[in-house]
């Protein structure tokens, strides 16, 4: 290339990189003007004219939403199903995803073939059938009834059966020469070689939790026994509207899982690739 | 290496017995009573499932006639067509833009386009239902620096599914531009350098490079996306309160519509298994055409 | 004592068999390679030793007591595999008293035999290092310490260099062999590198094709080749092969190569007739007196202390022939070439070998 057309593409890759960096500005800017408005009073919320910066900062109304609502039961039912399915989700997906790795029993390619169709099978179309279920078993309105049918995720146990796939067999052989039992390779080799992607795994599983709406929804008529991520949507106010109320609250909501994703950025990006099949 | 089969059979067994306790009961009957239903008459709520009456094919041939149905379904569509082919070329667009970038630079603009996907759906709704909001909306302002009248955008049947469409591509784009990144990763530079010794000019390495190189992701991205919205609820529900639901309704609206406002558990169990086998038949001709596109490659 | 006999061993994956019919002894504190190409059955027949993969029928005997039907782990051997397969997510402590813990042992215990081989082998600083923090060698070191505080009648050794580089290889072998000289321990040893297995072993154990071509020490191999395949496999530059017609009165033999010159020798055959002539280079030397034969040279590479000319004969059979270090021999020159008689081998077409006297 001629110094003048290096030049000429030097400048249209820094224009390029400018876009970008402007357009990722602009994307995030809903969730800055959503959190700016929470600490805004209900009146400058409201002004006719765009102001960044709160005039007046104030944080009443995080302290109404935590005090005068019940979002401090939401965030208990909230923490505590999410935990349930993270827990319950990542430790049965691990044993299965071990046992079909690592491990030849009658069953095992029928076993393998039911958690690929239940990749294919959209869970929403189950709803009439959980709630009937769930509603049989008397769990509406309960923890554990918010938590089991949000413990498919296929995609978990296709995740661990790569990586158990991919240790090689001569560490398994090694075990085996130290006398370690079959349990003893899960627990003492297995296991540890993978909290990489154990971690990963929990901390979407996580997030997926945190952030179901359609089931727990369905799953809970009491305000009390509400997630947050419903609660918010489901309780208003009887006199008119506040939104930076009604903002503070959904900041209260969000604020775990960003934080999550903000302090484990590296596994969560991780994560989400492999669960699409595509190695990070 | 040597093996026990009968202990291998045993530990097997035991490490999976949990898991399949747990399947069997939230997965597979409800799937197999989820076609039970679908010929029944059975009130959902009133009378619980147990008054249940067989009607054989009934709940199936009232879907034609049905006008709710019909809705939901061209919505379904509608909204399919407005959110997996845009949403696919912004997240490509958008990864293209950040694979540059290096360093902090590109984990801060990275982390900025991927936050909202992170967020709940109810927050997503908050903060979108605040800045359209019709009086106080910043994008209000936006409206009347362009000189376009304020509309109440989600109260309007003809904004309803654009918004919402644009509103589901910000919330879930984050997802496919790291599909998109890892693909673009994948590509080795030398590609890249010979290209460059070649005298080809960014759109001709774009074309003939990037594109063809990244096939396989879109397609993969494709897939994922068209899947994911076939089954949209929540923002549509959000969106919808104190709006119009009857004209908005998709197809996942309307089985929660019939079975849990207008208790009808047998109808709404037809409507859930048509859509079952639209997911199905999606997914069994993209991984058709996923595996013809591998085998020209 | 610890001495490891195999029994009419044999061994098949489905309707392949992998091991045929063997039978063999390692003797108390001896050094064996199991030397050979790949597929030939050897790191199958260490496996089998270890109890890595089974034994279809006849018997493994370890110090004595029946194996073949024992667990890994109750045979009283150790193994170094080629990757090392330390455990990643320990340290070189806890890797070293992994196997230790399983059966049950006392930490204090364990504690000293850690103390004991990490002394044996200098790594007293790395004890609380990670895998991923060792270079090459120094795990090559950990993987061999795990198996010594085992203290196990028998160290098994599957290909333990081939993840080295060039050098470090050649200082681990001899590392390897003071080693065993110092704790005096069983040790077979896998390789397809024949010059790790004459240098460290005691005995070779020469695999082709799932049998033994040879058992015997590194002299007794390179000198006294059983078959074609042992001559041809052992010694780098390999021995040089040639078409002979044979004739032979009593003990006294003459030979006719392919270009027409005649060499007598001393050798025991039962008939004349067509063999193949084998004669390690060594054995070739290049003269300016009289020759058996002559040849031109095409490729010389000069090694410093010697040079190998190859050189080709007049019916175009090739030639490796060894000069002096100062060789003045140009590609294209025509060479003579004098053969050493008494090192001549001789091979019949089933492969089996005859030597000069």
């Amino acid at each position: 290339m001629t110094p003048a057309a290096t030049r000429r593409t030097n400048i249209a890759g820094a224009i390029i990189t400018v876009i970008t960096v402007i357009a990722a500005v602009i994307w995030a800017f809903p969730i800055y003007w959503g959190i700016v408005s929470s600490f805004k009073l209900e009146d400058e919320v409201v002004r006719p004219y765009i102001e960044l910066w709160p005039e007046h900062p104030t944080l009443r109304h995080y302290w109404f939403a935590l005090t005068q609502t019940q979002i401090g039961s939401w965030y208990m039912n909230s923490v505590a199903t999410a935990l349930g399915v993270t827990v319950l989700t990542v430790s049965t997906s691990l044993l299965v995803g071990y046992a079909i790795s690592q491990l030849r029993f009658p069953g095992r390619r029928a076993l393998w073939y039911l958690i690929l169709a239940s990749f294919m099978v959209p869970t929403q179309v189950l709803i009439i059938n959980h709630f009937v279920l769930i509603a049989n078993m008397g769990l509406l309105n309960t923890w554990a009834g918010i938590i089991l049918p949000q413990l498919i995720h296929p995609v978990v146990i296709i995740v661990y059966k790569q990586f158990f796939d991919q240790v090689p067999k001569e560490f398994r052989e090694a075990a085996v020469m130290d006398n370690a039992s079959e349990l003893g390779i899960l627990t003492k080799i297995y296991i540890p070689m993978n909290w990489g992607v154990t971690t990963a795994l929990s901390i979407v599983t996580f997030i997926w939790a945190w952030n179901a709406f359609l089931w727990p929804f369905l799953a809970v008529t009491r305000t009390e026994m509400m997630t947050i991520t419903v609660g918010i949507t489901q309780v208003s106010d009887a006199f008119g509207v506040y939104y930076a109320r009604q903002l503070a609250s959904a900041v209260l909501a969000g604020f775990p899982v960003a934080l999550a994703y903000l302090l484990f950025q590296r596994r969560v990006t991780q994560a989400i690739t492999l669960s699409a099949g595509i190695k990070g | 290496m040597i093996r026990n089969a009968r202990k291998d059979t045993l530990i097997a067994y035991v490490l999976i017995a949990p898991f399949v306790a747990i399947y069997g009961l939230i997965f597979v009957y409800p799937t197999i009573d989820m076609f039970i239903l679908s010929f029944q008459d059975a009130p959902l709520i009133t009378f619980g499932p147990q008054t249940a009456e067989w009607t054989g094919l009934d709940n199936y041939t009232r879907l034609p006639g049905d006008r709710r149905f019909d809705t939901a379904f061209w919505n379904t569509a509608y909204f399919v067509l407005l959110s997996v082919v845009p949403g696919t070329l912004v997240a490509l667009a958008i990864s293209l833009g950040i694979t540059r970038l290096s360093g902090r630079l590109q984990s801060l603009v990275l982390a900025l386009f991927f936050l909202p996907y992170i967020l709940p759906v109810s927050v997503v709704y908050r903060i979108w239902d605040w800045t359209l909001n019709f009086q106080f909306g910043i994008a209000m302002h936006l409206f009347d620096t362009l000189g376009i009248d304020r509309v109440p955008i989600f109260k309007t049947s003809t904004w309803f599914m654009p918004a919402v469409a644009f509103v589901t591509i910000w919330w879930t784009c984050g997802f496919s531009i790291l599909l998109f990144l890892a693909g673009l990763r994948a590509i080795p530079a030398e590609i890249y350098e010979a290209a460059e010794l070649d005298n080809a000019g960014r759109w001709t390495v774009f074309r003939k490079l990037t594109w063809p190189l990244l096939w396989p992701v879109t397609a993969l991205v494709l897939t994922i996306q068209l899947i994911l919205q076939l089954k949209i609820f929540d923002q549509v529900y959000l969106f919808s309160i104190g709006g119009r639901p009857n004209d908005n309704l998709v197809m996942v609206y309307y089985i929660y519509q019939r079975a849990f406002q207008n208790d009808d558990g047998g109808r709404a169990a037809a409507i859930a298994v048509v859509l079952f086998l639209m997911v199905i038949v999606v997914s069994v001709l993209n991984f058709q055409l996923l595996r013809l596109a591998e085998r020209k490659t | 004592m610890a001495d490891i006999a195999l029994q009419n061993v044999s061994k098949s994956f489905g309707a392949v068999e992998v091991i045929k019919d063997i039978s063999f002894q390692v003797k108390q504190g001896e050094f064996v390679v199991f030397l050979g190409p790949s597929g030939s059955g050897k790191s199958t027949l260490l496996r089998m030793i270890a109890g890595l993969e089974s034994i279809d029928r006849g018997k493994l005997l370890i110090g004595g007591r029946e194996c073949q039907a024992l667990a890994p782990g109750q045979r009283d051997v150790a193994m170094v595999f080629q990757n090392y397969a330390l455990y990643p997510h320990m340290t070189v402590r806890d890797n070293m008293a992994f196997g230790l813990r399983n059966i049950g042992m006392k930490e204090k215990d364990i504690a000293a035999r850690v103390a004991d081989a990490a002394r044996i082998l200098e790594m007293d600083a790395l004890l609380d290092r990670r895998p991923s923090q060792l270079s090459g060698g120094q795990r090559q070191r950990v993987a061999i310490g795990r198996a010594i505080v085992k203290e196990p009648a028998a160290f098994l050794f599957d290909e333990p260099l081939s993840n080295l580089d060039a050098a470090l290889r050649v200082r681990t072998r001899v590392e390897l062999a003071q080693l065993h000289q110092r704790i005096a321990a069983t040790m077979i040893y896998v390789t397809h590198d024949q010059t790790e297995a004459m240098t460290l072993a005691d005995r070779i154990v020469i695999l082709n094709d799932c049998r033994i071509e040879q058992i015997g020490t590194p002299l007794e191999v390179y000198t006294y080749p059983a078959s074609r395949f042992v001559a041809g496999f052992v010694g780098s530059p390999g021995m040089n092969f040639l078409d002979a017609e044979i004739s032979t009165s009593g003990k006294e033999a003459v030979a006719t190569l392919g270009d027409g010159s005649r060499m007598a020798m001393t050798i025991s055959v039962p008939d004349g007739g067509a063999y193949e002539l084998g004669i390690r280079p060594e054995a070739v030397q290049v003269t300016t007196g009289r020759g058996d034969t002559t040849g031109e040279a095409t490729v010389v590479e000069n090694l410093g202390d010697r040079t190998l000319v190859h050189t080709r004969l007049n019916d175009g059979t090739s030639v490796i022939a060894l000069d002096g270090g100062r060789s003045q021999i140009a590609p294209g020159d025509t060479v003579t070439l004098r053969f050493d008689t008494s090192q001549l081998h001789l091979f019949d077409s089933a492969g089996r070998a005859y030597h000069a006297d």
